[in-house]
């Protein structure tokens, strides 16, 4: 019995784990190209969530067409952001992070006057539960944690497997050398921010059947997602990814043994542990 | 120098005189913007040497939580809370700050925006702090016998401890410990500075342990004034209001994010009831001045003088 539960503990914590990296990656991205942390994530997270809520429940459109909505608004928001306010910010940290922190500030309120504090809900698009060997697996995030993984190797492939990939690590690496071989880093750079942005709504998109939404869940996505590349080192996706399994796994296992609220304690004092070993991440550069 | 120290007397003066002129309402926006003041004054400590906080608000709530758990659940003097509110907040700021001051700024960020969302989260988890309804009937400190009951009475206490706060920041900011922050803002001058056997991770912790120790013991007042505390008093809005403040008053001067403060929380107060619109509003304000006035208000008199020179800019600093 106990080891049914320990089986059932690491099976929720990976697909927990893997929720958590859908999460994370679009801040990885961006803060891995353009060393920006873009606090606004959590927001643009929130607003994938919402709008499915509004598209799909709602409006009552067709899935498809709901996610090729999402996708096209996160696009154009990034694009948006990067042009009007990141652009002009170019190589102030703080002045970005506080800039940022401002738009999340703009998003969150608008969004609480617009919906609303009443929890929403989208109902199950996958309903069931998947039963294996005793442990038991709703398929819904099953399905969302796959969606995950896909996510991340379509990002390894862009980034590694691209030519707007290399130019985005040729950036990374050596803004100046990068322009002058010709590399248009103001489009690369819009690039990389408008894909952060569509991966952070698409994780927002595809957990609105799993959460109850508000418009307070972009901070705890954010606070959870800082935690994680805290861990898993600034920028690194590999990182992110381990990251985002082992605090998964810890919070699941955690609960089990000490209970959910010391379970987030747990978290903490990770990143904390971390912050005293290897300051620099598990997988991040010095 | 002389006329500084005169302006500053004479408004010390016309604080120290206010409750005589001012009907309530106006003292509890002059308490409100007393606390805010000295916030921002904390929070500016940090900004000055490059590294930019997003959980002050977790230093006030721990000075505030330890000024009511000792008063209302252990009965200690509410005169002690205050001193003991700053010194929980310090002792957290050391721990964190000797582990993330030594990193690039925005790991410090991260790790202090966790912190204060961690700290308001274990509040509400916990039924002896006062769970997510928090702790009622916090009371205010005697002086001789007479509760400082009114708004008239506590206005001087916070006025003390504002000075107090406010004080000692200015004075730390023009020591020779002070300047020598200042040469910690970037990489490369930090290295030099070390260079010269300056111990920069402590230096800025130390900085940064004052700052939270100032918080703190606001805090704990700030609660006293409330006569309660919750999760929901302290949060991160509380945090960014303060980065708010600061940036729109201005880096340059040890004066804009009192300035900043001053100014956004008297509107703050005038114009909304606690809600999003005035999240909105001052959200908007921060985004014109960072992307059209970069210095703040501080920086308006020169640039409407038309001063083209380049900005003294104190902050400013690369990753």
């Amino acid at each position: 019995m106990s080891l049914l539960l320990l089986a059932q503990g690491i099976a929720i914590g990976l697909v927990n784990g893997a929720l958590y990296i859908l999460t994370a990656l679009g801040l990885t991205l961006i803060y891995g190209i353009l060393h920006i942390v873009n606090f606004a994530h959590g927001e643009i997270y929130m607003l994938g969530a919402m709008l499915v809520y509004v598209f799909f429940v709602v409006l009552q459109w067709p899935l498809a067409l709901v996610f090729v909505a999402v996708v096209i608004l996160a696009t154009l928001a990034g694009l948006a952001v990067e042009r009007g306010v990141f652009r002009n910010l170019r190589g102030q940290w703080m002045q970005l992070l506080v800039a940022s922190v401002g738009i999340s500030l703009i998003i969150q309120s608008l969004s609480w006057i617009a919906f609303g504090a009443q929890e929403k809900n989208v109902p199950s698009v996958l309903p069931g539960v998947l039963i294996l060997a005793g442990v038991r697996l709703p398929i819904e995030r099953l399905a969302a944690a796959g969606i995950a993984l896909v996510l991340v190797a379509a990002l390894y492939w862009v980034v590694y497997r691209t030519r707007t990939g290399l130019a985005m690590r040729a950036i990374e690496e050596d803004e100046e050398t990068a322009r002058m071989l010709g590399v248009n880093a103001d489009r690369v750079a819009a690039i990389a921010v408008a894909l952060g942005f569509v991966l952070a709504a698409l994780g927002g998109a595809f957990v609105a059947p799993i959460y109850s939404l508000n418009p307070g869940m972009g901070l705890e996505a954010i606070l959870m997602s800082f935690i994680i590349i805290i861990i898993g080192g600034l920028g690194s996706i590999t990182g992110t990814v381990l990251a985002g399994l082992l605090i998964g796994m810890l919070e699941s296992l955690g609960a089990l043994v000490l209970g959910s609220e010391a379970a987030h304690v747990l978290v903490f004092v990770a990143m904390i542990a971390v912050l005293i070993l290897r300051p620099q991440g598990l997988l991040g550069r010095a | 120098m002389n006329s500084n120290g005169a302006r500053i007397a004479a408004l010390l003066a016309a604080l120290v005189l206010l409750p005589f002129v001012a009907p309530p309402y106006a003292l509890h926006v002059a308490i409100v913007v007393l606390f805010n003041a000295t916030y921002a004054a904390a929070l500016y400590a940090v900004l000055r040497m490059g590294y930019l906080s997003l959980g002050h608000a977790g230093f006030i709530a721990l000075g505030a939580y330890t000024c009511v758990i000792l008063s209302v659940r252990l009965g200690v003097s509410p005169w002690l809370g205050i001193p003991a509110g700053g010194l929980v907040a310090g002792l957290f700021a050391w721990g964190l700050g000797a582990l993330t001051l030594r990193l690039r700024g925005i790991y410090f960020s991260l790790a202090i925006f966790a912190f204060g969302e961690i700290v308001t989260a274990l509040f509400r988890a916990f039924d002896w702090f006062g769970g997510p309804a928090g702790i009622p009937g916090v009371p205010r400190p005697a002086f001789f016998g007479t509760p400082l009951a009114s708004h008239f009475a506590f206005y001087w206490l916070v006025l003390a401890v504002a000075v107090l706060g406010i004080g000692v920041l200015y004075r730390l900011q023009y020591t020779r410990f002070g300047a020598t922050l200042l040469t910690l803002r970037t990489a490369d001058s930090e290295r030099l500075a070390e260079s010269v056997g300056i111990p920069a991770v402590r230096y800025k912790t130390a900085a940064f342990v004052v700052s939270c120790m100032v918080a703190g013991m606001t805090g704990a007042v700030h609660a006293q004034y409330l006569m309660f505390v919750n999760p929901q008093v302290f949060t991160f809005l509380t945090s960014t209001d303060l980065l708010i403040y600061a940036m729109v008053g201005g880096l340059a001067s040890f004066w804009g994010p009192i300035l900043g403060a001053s100014l956004l929380t008297a509107l703050g107060e005038q114009l909304f009831s606690v809600g999003y619109w005035k999240t909105l509003v001052y959200a908007a304000i921060l985004m014109i001045v960072i992307m059209l006035l970069p210095g703040g208000l501080v920086d308006l008199p020169r640039r409407l003088r038309g001063l083209r020179k380049a900005a003294p800019d104190e902050i400013a600093a690369p990753p």
